[in-house]
């Protein structure tokens, strides 16, 4: 029983900072129906910008108004090389063939990932420990602060990205332009504008997954990006692409069956059985658990 | 046009390949070898995602399957590396054709996904020595080199040539398929697989077809990997292989003179220009990017049949969806 809450809370902690990346995905597929493959690397880029930002702009000393300031500045710095990423890589392929954007995409997510092994070297960095160690113990289960603060921050995040799309005028011009662009562009939406709202909007969610990723797991890679990114997009596709709610929930199922494959079976094989569980899912439910069922348009 | 490359081209491609090892020094032997073998892997994967247009991003799955057959077999078997070869056929075409079977309904990115999936999940599996043969996170090494008799001071040329022999065989296959009705099912199913249903042709079985030819010709790739580094080990078959596989595809055109002009770039002038090594991935994303941007189809679009430009729809996307 220990055991299983545990991992339970382990599992809630990995599974918010996988929903909170899986969030940047499922956005962009869902207005464009491209596979943003640098994401994840702009996932990575963010826990070596808060590192530099850190320790070589902001002294190096943990306070509260420094952490607030490393979270903000790799946020902007995030969301500006995602914007980048989108005028050079994806906005001139808007109308290509679907492929020759994946490519692209594929392209973009190189050049992000290798820069940052030119920047900081391909050997593994320690991520600073921007939040003291504390550590309750309750009923036998170890709890940290860190733990506390990423769930509560990234559902309040995911709450307050939820009522953006649902209730303002901005997050209904990007269900529209994901519903039909031609449609949305007809009815005075700036289809452009909402794109780069997307891709801002998703960056930032990564720039603190990926800030999340480096204070809880502190050992930082530049080719993290493809391993995180990943599971962030197998939870995307989980919960149904191009859906936030299911981005959320996909989320939070698979950093769960995570936990619970490393807590009962052994961590050696958690990435083939969470591709198993992708796979099953995906042959049951073809559009993921809260995706819609689409027919065969002709 | 393309006539012209058939006829002239190919042969002499062939001549000048079979007439390299004379003016090669053994280091730039085995780059000429690993050449021709990524370009067997690359073709094979132009039949899956090229010819019938599905997203297939586990390539080397296939390509290390044939290899671990090679090596499980040499190893731990005793076979010749030789008679291996039927075999390394025939068991990545069945992975293929079971593995593609319950995913094969899925469309466009979630078949890219699975596949990912499936590659990953191989990995793993050798990784965690599965049955106590694969040889771990090191592989397996120290297999028996390929003797073929008669070649007396070109012994050390013998991979190569087997290489460059498969290759033969694989353009020979891939010639055949393209004016074959498998072919042009093939060539349907990708430009509109709903049109291609209603006008009678099973896109299931094609699709499924595909995949299983695919693979074999990969897994053939794989037992002349085994081959030429007498070892196998992991890494080489992991998913950026895979998403190396997918790029030449898609960035060369998916027509086999595209496809050899990518295998070259990505492979062969890493090593020419070795003091670049870091900056390789960082030059090729640009690369991608700017091919994409200034070619949407590709260096060298493949064409199909002998339809004449003029009646081809200006900017289509050639089946691309």
């Amino acid at each position: 029983m220990d055991t299983f809450l545990q991992q339970l809370v382990n599992g809630l902690t990995i599974g918010s900072m996988f929903a909170l990346i899986a969030l940047g995905y499922t956005m962009v597929y869902g207005v464009m129906k491209l596979i943003n493959f640098a994401h994840g690397d702009l996932v990575a880029g963010s826990a070596f910008v808060g590192l530099f930002v850190f320790s070589q702009l902001l002294g190096g000393e943990v306070s509260l108004p420094v952490v607030i300031g490393v979270f903000l500045l790799t946020i902007v710095a995030i969301s500006l090389l995602g914007f980048t990423v989108e005028r050079l890589a994806y906005r001139p392929l808007r109308t290509a063939p679907r492929l020759s954007a994946v490519v692209s995409a594929l392209g973009a997510s190189m050049v992000i990932q290798n820069g940052i092994m030119l920047l900081w070297g391909p050997q593994m960095q320690i991520f600073p420990e921007l939040i003291p160690s504390v550590i309750w113990e309750v009923g036998g289960v170890v709890i940290s602060l860190m733990q506390v603060l990423i769930m509560a921050l990234s559902t309040l995040l995911m709450v307050g990205l939820y009522f953006f799309v649902e209730k303002t005028k901005i997050g209904t011009a990007i269900r529209a332009s994901a519903i039909d662009q031609d449609a949305a562009r007809l009815m005075g939406i700036n289809v452009n504008n909402i794109i780069v709202t997307i891709f801002l909007i998703g960056s930032s969610l990564g720039a603190v997954g990926g800030l999340f990723i480096g204070l809880y797991y502190r050992g930082i890679t530049f080719n993290m990006g493809w391993q995180y990114g990943l599971y962030a997009f197998v939870a995307a596709i989980i919960g149904g692409i191009g859906n936030i709610p299911g981005a959320m929930l996909g989320g939070l199922l698979l950093g769960l069956f995570k936990a619970f494959i490393a807590g009962y079976v052994s961590s050696t094989w958690a990435d083939a059985f969470t591709f198993i569980l992708l796979i099953v899912i995906l042959i049951v439910r073809p559009t993921g658990i809260l995706g819609e069922r689409v027919a065969e348009k002709v | 046009m393309m006539k012209k490359i058939q006829v002239i081209g190919y042969p002499l491609f062939f001549v000048v390949m079979a007439l390299l090892p004379a003016v090669l020094d053994s280091r730039w032997l085995v780059v000429a070898t690993t050449f021709v073998i990524f370009t067997i892997v690359a073709l094979s994967q132009d039949v899956i995602l090229g010819k019938a247009g599905m997203f297939n991003m586990g390539q080397a799955l296939f390509f290390g399957l044939g290899a671990y057959t090679t090596a499980i077999l040499n190893s731990v078997y005793g076979w010749p590396m030789l008679a291996t070869l039927p075999v390394a056929i025939i068991i990545p075409a069945l992975f293929g054709i079971v593995l593609a079977g319950p995913i094969i309904h899925l469309r466009g990115d979630y078949l890219l996904v699975v596949t990912i999936g499936f590659n990953i999940v191989f990995i793993q599996a050798v990784q965690n020595n599965l049955g106590g043969v694969t040889g771990g996170p090191n592989g397996i090494f120290g297999l028996e080199m390929l003797q073929i008799p008669g070649m007396g001071a070109f012994q050390e040329a013998a991979p190569y040539y087997a290489a460059l022999f498969v290759l033969l065989l694989t353009l020979f296959i891939i010639r055949n398929l393209e004016s074959s009705k498998a072919g042009r099912a093939l060539h349907y199913l990708r430009e509109d697989d709903l049109a291609a249903g209603s006008i009678g042709i099973n896109t299931r079985v094609y699709k499924i077809f595909a995949f299983g030819v695919g693979a074999g010709i990969a897994g053939m790739a794989g037992t002349v990997f085994a081959n030429q580094y007498s070892a196998v080990s992991p890494e080489a078959f992991n998913f950026l292989q895979s998403v190396l596989f997918f790029s030449i595809v898609i960035v060369g055109g998916s027509s086999v003179p595209g496809i050899l002009l990518g295998v070259f770039v990505m492979f062969v002038l890493p090593e020419i220009f070795r003091e670049f090594a870091t900056w390789r991935y960082f030059i090729f994303g640009f690369a991608m990017i700017f091919t994409m941007i200034l070619r949407p189809r590709g260096l060298w679009p493949a064409k199909f049949g002998r339809i004449p430009k003029a009646f081809l729809e200006k900017g289509g996307n050639h089946g691309q969806q």
